[in-house]
């Protein structure tokens, strides 16, 4: 069974649903002639939508209320906290989506970038919630290639106490290497997607992709 | 008829009195409008009969249209002609009928319309259109009102009215010298070179295709008043019964809904912002944030609903991607006050949707749908319709809303209804009435009061806790 197929099948792993609509917005981000506007527009849509289904791996709670016409309603509440962690520069990009959704929302951040010698992911800052070890963590990055710097994170993640069944990793395109890696490597972890690609390349871009997303997203390509 | 300043005649009528009750039956099928023809000759007083009728009947929507509005498009030798005063303006050739049956035939059906308008100064149609929407009643007076045999038979009665030619004549001079600035002279020549062949050659003999002649025309006083209460009684024969009661009575526990219904998955995030929603302690911050919130994500299922064409891009990878374009021609209707919120989502995710604007209010006490207001964006035919209110109960405002966009030429396979709340029963009436309508909901909620037909259970007066108006 190829990656991809061990990906797309994998009971942690999970897709947006597929519409046409979610293509039609995902056909205008990776189209390379988009402006930067729409870039952003619509990244920021997906976003939005990744978010909302992210949450919906939080617990809830059974509570009934009363409605306005006084007869009683079996619903749900929002149980456990939560924050959010973006992996610099791109992640900082779907912070604006989490917060839309949950105001005054905790946001750690962490810089992650590839060591010249000995071609590993290091850790060059991070600065979390101190209470982060009782959170559920929505951590944000928006392109999944091999995965070294998403895994380096879960680790910072994890030496800071957080569990990794709360860990939800949310992005906007996954390579199957990477998916692959984080699924096997963090055993209890969730993926939330938009779209699974085919393959990444020899400089670990991910193939079709979007290219950089933080240079697209921020305007430094230009 | 209308004449104003400025030389133009044939402007159209549209006169509201309150809002519109429903003019389709329970099936969503549209009632043909009541037609009144009025003929007679020039001066006869038509336009004071047509008067008279929209302002002694009970209905509040009631069009007045001219024959004026359809003179046709002159030849340069006849323009010529009509600006010495020499153009035969009285012969029956001088009307464009395919275009008042188009016209006419829109609004016997309950369609909007535009009609032409025809300006008297520079001898022909004017570039401006009326757009007509939304008339119950439509009276269509001119001297050949009762001259074309299609139109003769929309027509649901046909009147003549025979006033005296000597006073005719008398009313014409007044009218030409003080509103036209006319010399006697010439208004006399016209008169007898065509207006008077014309009458007694074309118009007169119309009154065989008469169902009632009124003598004396507006002075008549007995003969209006029972034609008046004979119109009445034919249109209280065919108003349509309380609609709220029969819809919801079509439904019962057995009859299963058909799969053009999709409710939005009953994830954990859904099902706890509904939970916020029906709770009546929750703050209004609250409530506006989560109804916000909820919004999106129906809006964005809705629109996962559109049809999209085909569409392949190279990303900066060098690589094809074989996705989809993004719709142009989404309008997004809203069914006011409520269905406000929604749009607000809508405008949050496609920039480039046309808006729609409908408003309709519950009568204070039967609390049947009246409407009060319609704006609507052009060439609704090519375009996808997300049509949003915040609840759907009996179904009624639903179907007057979905029944609105079709007499715009939207189809009805092109219409996706967005709601956040639904009643099964409502939805069943939707259904019946238009299968192929797609209807989009946060939430089915089965609880509604058999006594009121108001919802019991969800989120109580939704715009007056979104908006702050609670009494």
């Amino acid at each position: 069974m190829s990656a991809y197929e061990k990906v797309s099948q994998h009971s942690r792993f999970h897709l947006l649903p597929q519409t046409n609509q979610l293509k039609g917005l995902m056909t205008i981000i990776r189209d390379k002639k988009t402006k930067r506007g729409d870039f952003v527009f619509y990244s920021d849509r997906v976003i939005r939508l990744l978010v909302e289904e992210g949450l919906n791996y939080l617990p809830v709670v059974e509570k009934t209320v009363t409605t306005p016409m006084d007869v009683p309603f079996k619903g749900v509440a929002f149980e456990g906290r939560i924050c959010g962690v973006s992996i610099m520069r791109a992640g900082e990009s779907m912070e604006q989506g989490l917060r839309d959704v949950c105001t005054s929302v905790r946001i750690g951040k962490v810089l992650i970038q590839r060591d010249e010698r000995t071609a590993q992911p290091k850790l060059y800052y991070s600065k979390l919630p101190n209470d982060i070890a009782d959170r559920w963590v929505l951590l944000l990055d928006p392109m999944l290639a091999t995965g070294g710097s998403a895994i380096k994170c879960v680790e910072v993640l994890q030496e800071a106490g957080v569990k990794e069944d709360r860990i939800l990793f949310i992005n906007l395109i996954c390579a199957p290497e990477g998916a692959l890696a984080m699924l096997e490597r963090f055993p209890k972890l969730q993926i939330i997607s938009a779209e699974l690609d085919e393959s990444i390349d020899e400089q670990k871009f991910i193939l079709p992709g979007l290219g950089d997303f933080g240079d697209r997203y921020f305007g430094t390509d230009e | 008829m209308g004449v104003t300043a400025k030389g133009k005649r044939g402007s159209t009528l549209l006169l509201k009195s309150a809002g519109r009750p429903p003019w389709y039956t329970h099936d969503g099928k549209n009632i043909p409008a009541y037609m009144v023809g009025i003929a007679g000759g020039s001066a006869s007083g038509k336009t004071s009969v047509a008067k008279r009728i929209f302002e002694s009947l009970d209905v509040p929507w009631v069009v007045i249209v001219s024959m004026d509005s359809f003179y046709r498009q002159l030849t340069p030798e006849e323009s010529t002609r009509a600006f010495e005063n020499n153009h035969d303006f009285d012969h029956p050739s001088s009307t464009d009928y395919a275009s008042a049956v188009r016209v006419l035939s829109d609004l016997k059906q309950g369609k909007a319309t535009e009609i032409p308008q025809y300006d008297f100064v520079t001898h022909s149609p004017s570039s401006e259109r009326q757009h007509v929407y939304g008339a119950s009643v439509v009276i269509f007076e001119g001297i050949f009102a009762l001259y074309n045999p299609e139109l003769l038979k929309m027509m649901d009665i046909r009147i003549f009215v025979d006033t005296d030619s000597d006073i005719c004549l008398a009313r014409r001079l007044k009218r030409d010298i003080t509103e036209r600035d006319r010399d006697p002279l010439g208004i006399l020549q016209q008169y007898e070179r065509f207006v008077k062949p014309a009458y007694d050659g074309f118009v007169r003999p119309t009154m065989n295709n008469a169902d009632v002649i009124i003598p004396r025309g507006l002075d008549n006083e007995i003969a209006i008043g029972l034609m008046i209460q004979h119109i009445q009684r034919q249109l209280d024969e065919r108003n349509a019964t309380l609609m709220r009661p029969k819809l919801v009575g079509q439904y019962s526990g057995a009859c299963g809904l058909k799969d053009t219904l999709i409710t939005l998955p009953q994830s954990n995030q859904v099902r706890a912002m509904q939970t916020i929603l029906c709770d009546r302690s929750t703050p209004r911050d609250d409530f506006v944030f989560y109804a916000d919130r909820l919004s999106r994500l129906v809006i964005e299922h809705g629109l996962g609903q559109l049809y999209l064409e085909k569409k392949s891009v190279e990303t900066p990878m060098g690589m094809p991607y074989q996705g989809y374009e993004l719709p142009w021609n989404v309008a997004g209707v809203t069914v006011l006050r409520a269905g406000g919120v929604m749009e607000k989502a809508l405008r949050s995710v496609l920039r480039l949707a046309h808006y729609g604007k409908i408003l309709i209010v519950g009568d204070p006490e039967s609390h049947e749908p009246r409407l009060h207001y319609v704006k609507l964006p052009h060439a609704m035919d090519k375009h996808q319709v997300l049509l949003m209110d915040s609840t759907i109960v009996s179904g009624a405002n639903a179907m007057m809303a979905i029944r609105i966009c079709l007499d715009h030429g939207a189809r009805e396979e092109n219409i996706v209804f967005v709601s956040l709340l639904a009643t099964p029963q409502g939805v069943y009436a939707i259904q019946a009435a238009f299968p192929q309508t797609r209807i989009v909901v946060a939430m089915l909620e089965p609880n509604i009061a058999s006594d009121s037909l108001l919802i019991r259970s969800g989120y109580g007066l939704f715009g007056d806790r979104y908006f702050g108006t609670e009494s």
